[in-house]
Formats: C-alpha cells, structure tokens, sequence
C-alpha cells in the first residue's frame, strides 16, 4: 500500500516538474528588450479615436499600473472599452534589425497606435467581437513611424468582454527577436498583394505592377482589408546573394492565417498541408499557428537574375494573411536552428499546456 | 423552505441554485441604503379589488397590520388568497436627483405593487398559473416621474398566498437609494416584450411583438412566470427618441444578464458577452458571464430621431436564474460613464 503512494506521489512529481518546466520553455522567448515599458502609463475607459493622436492631452487621465488587470487599479467590474497612453523617449534603436512592440497578455482586443499611425491589432473589436486574451502581442513597429532621438507617444484601445480586463501581463517593451538573426536573406517588407484566386498569379511572367503594396509579416485586416475572409496572394521578388548560390536553402514565412501554398519562379515548394503530412505540425485547426519553413528544391531558384516567390492564401476567418515573421531565406544550418528552437520545443506538454489550461 | 417538493431528485442542482440564489441577492442589496424605513403599520384587506391601487381610495376602515409579518400572526390565522396592503409615505425633495428603490423584503407569495395607482413591480403569477415566488426578494426602482417629493404618496401591494404563511413577511422594508449608482441619462427599466425561443428575425425593427408575453426589466424571468424555463429568450423594448444626445458617443448599461446576450439596436448589432454556440455548433457551458456588468458603445447616430427606435436583445440561459436578472437598465452618455467609473475609483 505505502509503495504504491510513494510510487504514485513520484509519478505526480514527475508530472507536475515536467508541466512546470515545459511552461517555462514554452514561454521562453528569444526577445532582447531594446526600450522598458512597464510602468505608470495613463488611462481612461471609454472609447474615442482622437485618443490616438499623439497629440491629444491626457492629463486630466487616471495613472495605471501596466502590466496589471484594471480590476486592480480602482475598476472593479468594468467591461467595456478603455484607452492606455504612454509617452517614452527613444535614443536609438539597432538600425539593420526590425523592432517589435511586445505586450505580454491583453485582455480582450487590442489596437495600437505609435505616433497616431496604427501598428498592429489583436482579437475583433465589436459588433464581430472576438478575443484574443490569450495570444501574445508582437507588433512590428515600422522605423519610419518612430521619432528616434525624440518623444514618442503610444495609445493603445482595449476593449474587454467579462472578467479581468487591460493589459494583464508582461513583458511590455520594445524587443529584437533573434530568430530575425538567423535569416540569410531578409524578405520582410512591402510586397505586392491582391485580393482573390487566380492560377496564372504563380507564374514569374505575371505582372503584378498595379497591385498594392502591403507589409508582410502583418494582418491583411490592419493594412486595408477589413473582414476580409477568402483567397488573396502575395508576391516579391529577390536576388540571391552570392554567399548563397550554392547552399541549400529554406523560405521561412513565420505565421500564416489560415493556409498557404507557396511558389517560387511557379513552381509549388510548399503548403501547410505538406507540414501537417509530414508530422511536423499535427493539429487541424490551428494551422494560422503552424511555422512556415519550406526547403527550396534543386534548380528552382535562378541563382544570377529575379526570382519570383507567390504566396496564395486562404484566410477561413477574422484575420488572415502572413501576419508574424521571421520572413526569408535561412541557410540548412540557421534552418536547423530555428527549428530546434521552435519545432522541437512543441512538446507533448505545450500541447497539454496549450489545449487544456491556456484556452 | 415549505415548497421544496423535489429536494431529493435534484439535490445538487438545487443547493447550487440556492446558493447562488443567496449570494446573488446580497450582492444587489448592500448596495443600497435606506432613507426612510416603511416597516410598523400599515393598512390591510384581505380580498381584492382594482380602485384598491388607486391613490386616493379611502383605506380608513381598513385593519391595521404589521409589516413584516405573516397575515397569520396578524389576526388573520389560517387565511388563504388574497390580500391588499397600503401605506402612504413622503419623501424629501433633497432625493430629487436619486433613483429611488421600494424594498418590501419577502412576499409570500405573489405580489404586484403600485406607487401612486401606477404598477412598479410584480414578483410571481397569479392563479389561474399560479406560481409562487416566496423566495424572492422584493426590489424594485421608482420611476422618478411617479414620485410627489415632500407630498404624500401611497404604495399599494396586492398579495396572494396559496397556503401556510402569507403576506409581507420578512425584510427590511423602505424606501432605498443606491449612492453609487450609474447616472442613466434614459431609463429602460420597466415592461418589455418578452417571447421564449429564438429567432434572428426577432432582432428586425419592423417585427411584430405585439402577442409578446410583458416582462419586468430588471427581474429574472423566473419570477415572472417561466419558472423553470433554460434556454433561448428575446426581450424587446420600443421607445421614441427626440434627439437629446446629439453625436455623442453613448452607452447602453443592461446591467447583469444570466447567461449570455447579444444586443441590436434597430436591427444593428451594437454588443454581446459570451457565445451561444461553439464551432461545432453545440452548446457551450456559460461560465462567469451571468456576473459581468454590460456596458455596449455604440455612436448616438444610430439612433432614429423623433421616431421609434427599437432594442432586441437575445439571451440564452443555460440553467438556474435566467434573463435580464439585475439592473440599472438604460442609456448614459460615454462622458457620464467615464466621470462615474472615475468617482467610483476615487471612493474605493
């Protein structure tokens, strides 16, 4: 009888050490912080787009504790919409990798404006309302949009459903990611894009001139496409360096929302379906969540003149499109990196973490 | 705890509801403070009559009562059915600006109430479908237009008791304030349509609800005749709007809702806490919603001015308290809300 407790209390230690210590993996980021923004920041519930102007006057709001619940800070029972503003200076920022504004936990939707210019948004504002409490905020804040060596001002629009509301958790700051540095070839930008489904899109002699111009990675949603559900594609052009030429290579394409089937100069090197096949990414149903890495085939690529990468996505709904990088070219040995960074760290207890006690 | 018939088949179940019964009506209730106490006596009939509510009806030859108290420790032992109670009361001209609140406690066990030959409330059914609310507690809000400040007024409260105890029984009776209340600008509480099922259509404004059932709002269904009802419901509620709010920006305060609820204003979806359904389509357990305050945005603009406007609100509830069971119900404009909420910090 004793044996049998000492064996079941070892088994439930085991059990209870491996949740903790994937939790932690599973939260571990590759972020550096570049600017600190916990703090005092100002606040007010209600709901006005003029609060975004960087120049509006917010003295006359409260002063909030950020990270922590608005329940916390004097708003008991609040639900509704709510504004944060915070002005921070920036001395300087690393010039040749992108910056990313990082909130920990949000709850419920968010939208955030940097200098009055919106920079990202997470979950769906009412009347479609839909929560993103649980996904981690990485917005990529384009240089251009910064005042560097000045003041810049940050406003971000809440809207919370039921319970616990605000900016909830850390880390909240302004961060590199590293994986940015294990790409070979950095593809992230404005690419062309247009909305719809057409096989000849693939192909290298298309020409894609008129279409517009939007940021990749970024929700489609947040570049002009409200509510956009369906088919569009995505097209760039690169380049191979000639460090490159004779190594074999991956395109990594971050996160995608919902499904994608990637071209290079027209021919099909990848889809989620494939990752999904081929084990590396199992759950139906969250393939916006799957990390896009593809192997480029053997004389694909043009390795002296333009190649042609096309990206045809389905988005089923709320947002779509390649909205979380890294975007580009990896070597196989940045690739393996990456992977066992990413790939290896889903564990069996992540998933656990993630289906039962995160949702 | 005398018609508890089915303890024993769905005991837990039933603690639970009880439970949540007692914990959720405190909760309502100690927020309010009382400014005049109505408890001592009051004057009594058994019978019932509709002049009875009016203000004016001579009650001199009446027996005097003592409220709280069952009618069968009052002279009136082993009586059964209907009962009318009266008092007449002032109130100080200095609560003008409060929202006022009758508390008669615990009424055993259908009542319907009146300030000033107008209905305010009623808790329970009558025969003929009966059905009792003998564990519910009495709350209900004054319409401000109703009051004469510093004059007399008269309350008037028809009672029936099926058997055993009957009467106003139990509680701290009077008149109440809720001084932290959300200043509405527009108050919707009061009679709503109120049809069971569910049907998109019902959001529509041009929908007939005139065969509609009529609701109290705030108040659980339950106590108002669909005693054991779960599941889907809509509430309706048309009124004319003359353009006060100019283009502010305006909230719709629906207080407390059991379960979850979707809000459209003039056919326009403006807000919704919870889910009805999940992805596969099946029924989602409902959690925490029932306790959260609503409070939907929407721009003033989608008001009609000088014209019917109409709310249609769908709810379902997956058991125990169901509808829209707490108030305040109405409309305040996003610069009331914000200085309340910022009071409301201040004083906490």
């Amino acid at each position: 009888m004793k044996k049998k407790t000492i064996q079941i209390v070892t088994i439930l230690s085991v059990f209870i050490l491996l949740v903790i210590f994937s939790s932690q993996q599973a939260l571990a980021e590759d972020l550096r912080k570049v600017i600190f923004l916990t703090g005092s920041w100002k606040f007010t519930i209600g709901d006005d787009t003029e609060w975004a102007d960087p120049d509006f006057n917010d003295s006359g709001w409260d002063d909030i504790w950020v990270p922590e619940k608005w329940e916390n800070n004097g708003y008991s029972d609040y639900n509704g919409y709510a504004w944060y503003r915070k002005n921070f200076t920036v001395r300087d920022v690393p010039e040749d990798t992108p910056i990313y504004l990082v909130f920990g936990r949000i709850d419920d939707v968010d939208e955030v404006y940097l200098n009055g210019e919106k920079i990202g948004i997470s979950g769906s504002f009412p009347p479609d309302y839909q929560s993103a409490y649980n996904k981690k905020r990485k917005y990529r804040i384009p240089l251009n949009y910064l005042n560097i060596g000045g003041e810049n001002t940050l406003a971000v629009r809440v809207y919370d459903s039921y319970l616990e509301g605000g900016i909830i958790y850390g880390p909240v700051g302004i961060y590199t990611d590293e994986d940015d540095n294990l790409l070979d070839l950095d593809l992230s930008g404005k690419w062309s894009f247009h909305l719809g489904d057409n096989k000849q899109w693939k192909n290298t002699s298309y020409n894609d001139e008129l279409w517009r111009k939007i940021n990749v990675p970024a929700e489609w949603e947040f570049e002009g496409y409200d509510n956009y559900d369906g088919y569009a594609w995505y097209r760039t052009t690169f380049r191979l360096p000639s460090d490159l030429k004779n190594e074999t290579l991956y395109l990594v394409l971050g996160k995608i929302d919902d499904y994608d089937y990637v071209y290079i100069n027209g021919k099909l090197i990848g889809s989620v379906f494939d990752l999904e096949k081929d084990g590396e990414f199992k759950r139906k149903g969250y393939e916006y969540n799957a990390r896009r890495a593809y192997e480029i085939p053997e004389n694909v690529l043009n390795p002296n003149g333009e190649n042609v990468i096309a990206v045809r996505v389905y988005d089923g709904q709320i947002r779509g499109g390649i909205y979380e990088g890294p975007i580009g070219l990896m070597t196989e040995s940045n690739y393996r990196l990456y992977r066992r960074k990413h790939y290896e760290s889903q564990s069996f207890w992540d998933f656990i973490l993630e289906e039962f006690i995160l949702d | 705890m005398k018609k508890y018939n089915n303890i024993g088949k769905k005991t837990l179940i039933s603690l639970l509801f009880i439970a949540w019964y007692v914990t959720g009506s405190m909760a309502s209730d100690d927020k309010l403070i009382r400014i005049k106490n109505l408890s001592g006596s009051w004057k009594f009939s058994i019978g019932e009559r509709e002049e009875w509510s009016i203000p004016n009806f001579d009650d001199s030859g009446w027996e005097n009562i003592l409220v709280p108290s069952p009618w069968e420790d009052q002279g009136f032992y082993g009586y059964n059915g209907f009962g009318f109670y009266r008092k007449s009361f002032t109130i100080p001209n200095e609560y003008k600006d409060n929202n006022l609140y009758l508390v008669l406690g615990y009424i055993d066990d259908v009542d319907e109430t009146y300030l000033n030959g107008k209905k305010i409330g009623s808790t329970g059914t009558f025969p003929p479908n009966y059905n009792t609310a003998y564990n519910a507690k009495r709350i209900y809000r004054i319409p401000k237009d109703l009051i004469n400040y510093d004059k007399p007024n008269v309350i008037a409260v028809k009672v029936y008791d099926s058997y055993q105890a009957g009467g106003i029984v139990n509680g701290n009776v009077g008149i109440y304030i809720n001084p932290n209340e959300i200043p509405l600008d527009a108050s919707l509480e009061g009679t709503w349509k109120f049809q069971i099922g569910d049907d998109l259509d019902r959001k529509s404004l041009q929908y007939d609800d005139s065969k509609w059932d009529k609701l109290m709002v705030p108040g659980k269904w339950e106590d108002q005749g669909y005693r054991d009802y779960d599941g889907y419901a809509w509430y309706r509620k048309s009124f004319y709007y003359r353009g006060s709010f100019n283009d502010e920006t305006l909230v719709l305060v629906l207080g407390k809702i059991d379960d979850v609820d979707e809000v459209y204003l003039n056919g326009v979806k403006i807000g919704m806490t919870g889910d009805f359904v999940d992805r596969e389509g099946q029924k989602i357990p409902t959690g925490d919603h029932y306790r959260a305050l609503r409070g939907y945005y929407f721009p003033a603009n989608l008001l009609k001015k000088d014209e019917i406007n109409t709310l249609s609100i769908r709810v379902y509830d997956s058991g125990g308290v169901g509808g829209i069971y707490e108030g305040p119900v109405g409309f305040v404009t996003q610069s009331h809300y914000i200085e309340y909420w910022r009071e409301r910090k201040r004083i906490h």
